[in-house]
């Protein structure tokens, strides 16, 4: 009998990649092996009696290799699209990522083309579920000028995205000091003029003491920005329905213009 | 006039955000431009949406006036001078900084400035050019700006603003010269096409210069690609279809002369090449001219034009002026003049809507307005939008064979919008596509599978029967009002417009 390999992975790019490395050079063959990611609502109900887990340590070295095969024998894009698929909230996306990439080294690049493959166009979906939170963050995160000049910003995103997010950031606004923070990931961007952006791991803390460092009351263009808000809707077209479509509530908790009603209610 | 002296720039906002909720163009695409190390900003050509407002509109721009003070007296305006209304304007550095501030928060994409008439046209404008070039230079503001232009602006000014500004708009107002003269007796047709032209030569000989191939022009294979006086009538909606007129039609009657008005004005404005005269230097030799391009705007249902009318309009402000947006907004009687349509019922904004749509039509799926309305139908229906009703009239051409037609095609298929025709043509390059592969791929189905075969098979077996198609299209339509049921006809569904509606509902 058969035993399937299962290969455990940290939930990051480099870790999906690096059991990617590990599954495919280990000869049990494509069949034989699945990955899973560790995420917090995995809860390893699926916990299958006749196979061997192995717990994969992220190693950089593997991962980067995987991450150069794909560019030169895939694409580039067909990289990106890998690595928003490693960042999304989607369970089981490693090894999604896994029977993509068995597809793509034999196909090459013309893989994109085959929307009506399920795992192209799985591959396909996702990519287009996390490219609309980014988009839409690039729009909804909001900056609070902290006392000591720093712009800082909280966000709350299904999808790891904070990495997709920062370079737009860093290139609008080069001479600013700005921090954006997942507060559900425990991870943040830290920006400094003239260096580049690092990711880095914070505390989770609840969220609520966050929320109220970082919303500062006292930074008075907030003020202004609600007036502004307030009055460039047009009364006789009020239409919440066609604003909650279009600005999910979900985003709401982090935006200056609706923290009055949000917060005191 | 009440002027106050010590306002705060609080109530300032308040009030010049007040009155300039009713310009519509608040979209911030149309430029890429990547971020300096010394300035603040950059732009993207898509566009990005920071909120949407209670009316579920978005919000990209700061959208203000620069003044609320004016001394002229259109009609349709609040802020007209015969109005006795809190007055109050901003000055250059207070523009500067409230944009830089919220831009910084990353609250907007930039400035959309527009303005009251202090003085006169040009006392206003150079103050708006004060502020723009306060904000490029000394702020170093690299985000975008649309500026738009005050009827009457000298052109030394419009040459000198059009450096900094990403778009520039000036507002047509409405279709025709004779509702402008009636509403907005101040302003001229004229004064409103030649800054359009000027702007437009502006920008091709700038883009000339710099070598800049602007293939959003190229892909829009219905559009004249060079531009001259001489080929002004070839465009024009109205030449050749006149011939098949009714004149017995009184509506008919007034759409066609107007045309033709339209049309010489068109022409007046466009043979005006070679008086540009005024040179601004350009801030640096790399410069772009009005990058975004042109954009105007047309209040809906204030005057009785027809939405051929409208479109017709458009369409030739699309092929003659290069602009890039038109846009609608819905008539409202803000200031309860008995000489204008109540609007008591709200605004017409299921007409507006369907404006829109078949502005979009005109401008990605390759539809001439003539295609869409005709003297004898000159409005659109409500129940359908323009491109169902296009199909239903036109059933001899459908169904369409999804793996052969090609991309224009395909995008006349009701239900099949630009992403799903070029997923289509995409995947059918790797196997012949199925109904359950369309499914898999995310294209809705719902409309289209009435037009297309797949494989040479429809999904039912249905014939094309307009009534039909009909009754199963606006089946899903749940609140059919007055009186229709589902023995209705496609015929009888035709005569719905929103027009009309608006007048029986009187
Ligand atoms: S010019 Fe006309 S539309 Fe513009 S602010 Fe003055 S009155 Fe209003």
């Amino acid at each position: 009998m058969n035993l399937t390999k299962i290969f455990v992975c940290e939930n990051s790019i480099d870790g999906i990649f690096t059991a990617i490395y590990q599954a495919w050079s280990s000869g049990y063959g494509h069949a034989n092996v699945k990955i899973e990611e560790e995420c917090e609502k995995n809860t390893y109900s699926n916990i299958q009696l006749f196979s061997d887990y192995i717990h994969v340590k992220t190693n950089i070295e593997q991962a980067l290799m995987v991450s150069r095969s794909i560019k030169t024998k895939i694409s580039l894009q067909v990289y990106e699209m890998v690595c928003r698929v490693a960042l999304s909230n989607y369970q089981g996306k490693g090894d999604l990522i896994y029977r993509f990439l068995v597809l793509g080294f034999h196909i090459g690049k013309d893989i994109i083309g085959h929307l009506s493959n399920e795992i192209v166009n799985k591959i396909f979906k996702i990519n287009r579920y996390v490219n609309n939170e980014v988009h839409h963050l690039l729009g909804f995160i909001r900056f609070t000028e902290q006392d000591n000049g720093v712009l800082a910003s909280i966000i709350h995103p299904k999808n790891n995205i904070l990495s997709l997010v920062t370079p737009h950031f860093v290139d609008r606004l080069p001479k600013e000091k700005f921090i954006i923070l997942d507060g559900d990931r425990g991870l943040c961007s830290i920006y400094i003029p003239k260096k580049p952006w690092v990711l880095a791991e914070v505390p989770v803390m609840d969220s609520y003491s966050y929320d109220k460092d970082i919303a500062n009351g006292d930074d008075e263009y907030q003020d202004l920005w609600k007036i502004f808000f307030d009055s460039i809707a047009i009364k006789e077209r009020i239409n919440p329905k066609l604003q909650r479509n279009n600005l999910p509530i979900r985003f709401r908790r982090d935006m200056t213009e609706f923290f009055i009603t949000d917060k005191n209610s | 006039m009440i002027i106050q002296e010590a306002m705060t720039i609080q109530r300032k906002l308040e009030i010049l955000s007040d009155a300039a909720k009713y310009d519509v163009a608040c979209t911030s695409s149309g430029v890429n431009r990547k971020g300096k190390d010394s300035s603040i900003g950059n732009s993207l050509a898509s566009g990005i949406c920071h909120s949407f407002s209670a009316d579920g509109r978005c919000i990209s721009l700061l959208k203000i006036l620069f003044t609320n003070e004016c001394i002229f007296d259109c009609k349709y305006c609040f802020n007209r001078s015969s109005n006795d209304v809190v007055r109050a304007s901003f000055t250059p550095e207070e523009i500067c900084e409230l944009t830089i501030e919220f831009y910084r928060r990353n609250y907007i994409e930039g400035l959309f400035l527009s303005s009251g008439i202090m003085v006169s046209p040009n006392h206003t404008m150079e103050l708006i050019f004060q502020a723009l070039r306060m904000l490029r230079e000394d702020y170093n503001f690299n985000g975008y700006i649309h500026c738009k232009t005050i009827p009457g602006t000298d052109q030394a000014l419009i040459e000198a603003i059009g450096w900094y500004a990403d778009r520039m708009s000036i507002n047509l107002e409405l279709p025709t010269a004779s509702s402008l003269k009636k509403l907005a007796p101040h302003k001229s047709r004229n004064n409103i096409l030649k800054p359009m032209r000027q702007i437009q030569l502006r920008r091709d000989m700038n883009k000339d210069y710099l070598g800049i191939y602007d293939r959003s022009l190229d892909s829009k294979h219905t559009r004249a690609n060079k531009i001259s006086a001489s080929n002004t009538k070839l465009l024009l909606p109205s030449k050749e279809d006149s011939k098949n007129i009714d004149n017995s039609n009184q509506l008919t009657h007034n759409t066609t002369n107007s045309n033709k008005s339209f049309t010489k004005e068109l022409s007046q404005a466009m043979a005006s090449t070679s008086t540009l005269s005024p040179y601004w230097k350009p801030p640096s030799a790399s410069s772009r001219y009005v990058p975004a391009g042109q954009s105007t705007q047309m209040i809906i249902g204030a005057t009785e034009e027809s939405d051929l009318h409208i479109m017709s309009v458009s369409e030739a402000l699309y092929d003659n002026f290069d602009l890039k947006r038109v846009f609608y907004s819905a008539f409202m009687n803000v200031n309860q003049d008995n000489l204008l349509p109540s609007t008591e019922n709200g605004p017409p904004l299921l007409r507006e809507h369907r404006l829109y749509q078949a502005d979009w039509l005109l401008r990605f799926y390759g539809f001439k307005t003539r295609e869409l309305l005709s003297e004898s139908k000159p409005n659109f229906n409500i129940f359908l939008d323009p491109k169902c009703d296009w199909a239903l009239r036109h059933l001899e051409q459908f169904p369409i064979e999804v793996n052969k037609a090609d991309y224009f095609t395909l995008l006349r298929v009701p239900g099949i919008g630009v992403n799903s025709a070029r997923r289509i043509i995409m995947a059918r390059k790797n196997s012949a596509l199925d109904f359950k592969d369309l499914k898999k791929m995310g294209i809705v189905l719902k409309r289209a599978v009435y037009f297309i075969t797949c494989k040479g098979k429809m999904l039912y077996p249905v014939k094309l029967n307009e009534d039909f198609i009909t009754r199963e299209l606006i089946a899903d339509n749940k609140k059919l009002p007055f009186g229709i049921d589902k023995d209705i006809t496609y015929k009888q569904l035709s005569f719905f417009d929103d027009v009309s509606f608006q007048i029986n509902n009187k």
